[in-house]
């Protein structure tokens, strides 16, 4: 049988109503939001952190979070077995680096926070217990993601203790790009009504602390639930719209059924992702027919109280739904859906501690094929500028006329190697990149009160794995892993994970890296010099018989 | 308004990146989303922009710009309506 994982405790903070932006310097900003209501110096306070020194709000709120889980748990530095942190966030440092953006030349140390990885390691520093951290980038569903991560690689026996979730802090930048694309409502959400009218965004941070019910039951720790399945697939539609059929909701939930051997009818309630956008309600209720059909369990979307508090939303609701069947002990399985732009959906399910167990069966692989491990079938890498005008082989100008660079270096290695290796579509797309789509972001940082629609949709660290999605009609497992140096290995250890789990036999892996001149020169100022203007690598990772 | 037509082109050209077409490409009457140009929602977000920023006018809903981006003519007219610069 495969292992049961539980959950043994859980903490979150976030807003409880959508109201007038009060602690971000953005009083202009007329949207109503969901902020959490403590400033930077409170929180600060609350964690015993020295309110002179410079953290960005994600971790203050990641921080409070996993401080709360971790108490929950009962988990201490004495705690034994391997404890890792996973935590999803798109966001990350960019307070820190908004604020000071204009005068960053004489504030270059913020520039060591910028980037997502940076804000988990100085979220996990705090508690000094995690052996390693883990950052996805998912957008609106990293924190969904971190979550089936933490089961994943329980499950392969990665780790003993695991902390997933989310955190996001609301920022100017992403304000501005919400806005700029016109789907904010002025009034609060109301996510799946006739008048709905776009979302509210929000902030916040939640975790869940995760174990082998064996190893929960080792060190006494209470069981609150079971996490039952979870999928991850890519709607491979657009960047920032949902298809109508909402294809990549539905696989994402059908798949979490198969995962966890359960019957839509046995699912009772879905914390919706329902957003509160035309678009988004009308795809997920279109995916949510094809799964219930006429039988659809109770629905709803807590994105009008908490507003939509994006990489943090699918850990937020995760909780949501463990304190849903905490005061209702008849509900026995719930859904949480989380959708990312890009088409990076992710359904997770948790199941009552009455239930047993997972009743699932063990996986439908042969003892050869466990045995599998992957191999490097093709391999392509560009490492300078020009090298990307091969793109015009694979695309025409039309296609290609918004792509930043590091979009068009990562298709254009993804795809030779892809043709090297004979394979059309991967059945998985992991993506590593510490900075993401950094030029893009830099131009909007540069004039941050200017919209920007077309430089914000290609700002997300996804937008790489989504837009090889997209072209390669991709419906696959889509991640995005955003942890420094080390998102290689993340990314290489999950094409393992899915390869020897019989989840893909095909997967494509890339590493896809893009720096300015502004952001080298900041960089060498605090004795980073080895950044390149462009780096791609693509590699096709595939199963092979030992 | 052949002046206005002529600017809105350019600009047209220019706020989303269509490097490959030149301005006599752009016939007044064809539809510039879907077929035609072959534009979508994000360039239509890119044109709003380009309206606020030289125009001075705001569109509260974008689906308000469906009827105005038809076509340049009926793009020219609402501008040369509405515009407050």
């Amino acid at each position: 049988m495969r292992k049961n994982i539980v959950i043994t405790g859980y903490g979150v903070i976030a807003a409880k109503k959508i109201s007038k932006i009060k602690h971000l310097d953005f009083q202009e900003f007329t949207f109503p939001v969901g902020e959490v209501d403590y400033s930077n110096t409170e929180l600060k306070n609350l964690l015993g952190i020295a309110a002179a020194k410079e953290l960005s709000r994600t971790a203050l709120l990641g921080i409070y979070a996993l401080k709360q889980a971790a108490d929950n748990a009962g988990v201490t530095t004495n705690t034994p077995g391997k404890k890792s942190l996973i935590s999803g966030t798109t966001v990350g440092g960019m307070d820190l680096t908004e604020k000071y953006w204009q005068q960053i030349d004489n504030h270059t140390d913020i520039m060591l926070q910028h980037d997502c990885g940076s804000c988990t390691e100085l979220t996990a520093k705090y508690f000094g217990f995690f052996d390693e951290c883990t950052t996805i980038s998912t957008a609106c569903s990293s924190g969904a993601n971190a979550i089936l991560e933490g089961a994943e690689i329980l499950e392969a026996g990665h780790s003993d203790i695991v902390f997933a979730g989310g955190a996001e802090a609301l920022t100017k930048f992403h304000l501005m790009g919400f806005s700029s694309l016109m789907i904010l409502d002025r009034e609060v959400c109301r996510p799946f009504a006739d008048n709905r009218a776009g979302l509210n965004l929000g902030e916040g941070a939640a975790f869940l602390v995760m174990e082998t019910e064996e190893h929960a039951l080792a060190r006494g720790a209470k069981i609150l639930c079971n996490f039952a399945g979870g999928g991850n697939a890519c709607d491979a539609h657009h960047q920032t719209a949902s298809s109508p059929d909402g294809e990549g909701a539905y696989r994402a939930m059908k798949q979490a059924l198969i995962d966890a051997n359960i019957s839509p009818s046995d699912i009772q309630y879905v914390n919706a992702h329902g957003t509160g956008t035309v678009n988004n309600d009308a795809s997920e209720m279109a995916a949510l027919h094809r799964i219930f059909g006429e039988k659809m369990p109770q629905i709803e979307s807590t994105k009008s109280i908490t507003g939509h508090t994006t990489s943090a939303a699918g850990a937020i609701e995760a909780v949501i739904c463990i304190k849903k069947m905490q005061e209702n002990p008849s509900l026995r399985y719930v859904m949480d859906n989380s959708f990312g732009f890009g088409g990076n959906d992710t359904s997770i399910i948790f199941s009552s501690p009455l239930e047993c167990g997972r009743p699932r069966p063990p996986k439908n692989i042969t003892a050869s094929e466990a045995a599998c491990t992957p191999t490097i079938a093709a391999r392509c890498e560009i490492t300078s500028e020009d090298e990307i005008a091969e793109i015009k082989n694979y695309l025409k100008p039309a296609e290609s006329r918004r792509m930043g660079k590091i979009l068009k270096a990562s298709l254009l290695t993804s795809l030779k190697a892809l043709k090297q290796s004979g394979i059309d579509v991967p059945d998985a797309i992991i993506t590593a990149t510490s900075l993401g789509c950094w030029e893009n972001s830099e131009k909007i940082l540069d004039d941050i009160t200017e919209p920007k629609p077309t430089l914000f949709m290609q700002s997300t660290h996804n937008t790489i794995g989504s837009n090889i999605a997209i072209y390669l009609k991709s419906h696959g497992y889509n991640i995005t892993y955003t942890q420094g140096a080390q998102s290689l290995d993340c990314a290489m250890r999950k094409a393992a994970l899915l390869i020897n789990s019989g989840k893909a036999t095909s997967v494509l892996v890339g590493l896809h890296e893009e720096t300015t001149p502004k952001y080298r020169e900041l960089m060498e100022k605090n004795g980073v010099t080895d950044f390149q203007a462009i780096h791609s690598v693509a590699m096709v990772v595939v199963k092979k018989n030992n | 308004m052949e002046q206005l037509i002529a600017e809105l082109k350019q600009r047209i050209i220019e706020s989303l990146n269509l490097e490959e077409v030149k301005p006599e490409d752009i016939p007044n009457d064809d539809p510039l989303f879907g077929e035609g140009l072959g534009l979508d929602s994000i360039d239509a977000l890119e044109l709003i922009v380009m309206m606020e920023k030289h125009y001075g006018i705001k569109l509260k809903d974008a689906s308000e710009g469906k009827a105005i981006f038809q076509n340049i003519s009926t793009m020219a007219d609402y501008i040369a309506k509405n515009r407050k610069k």
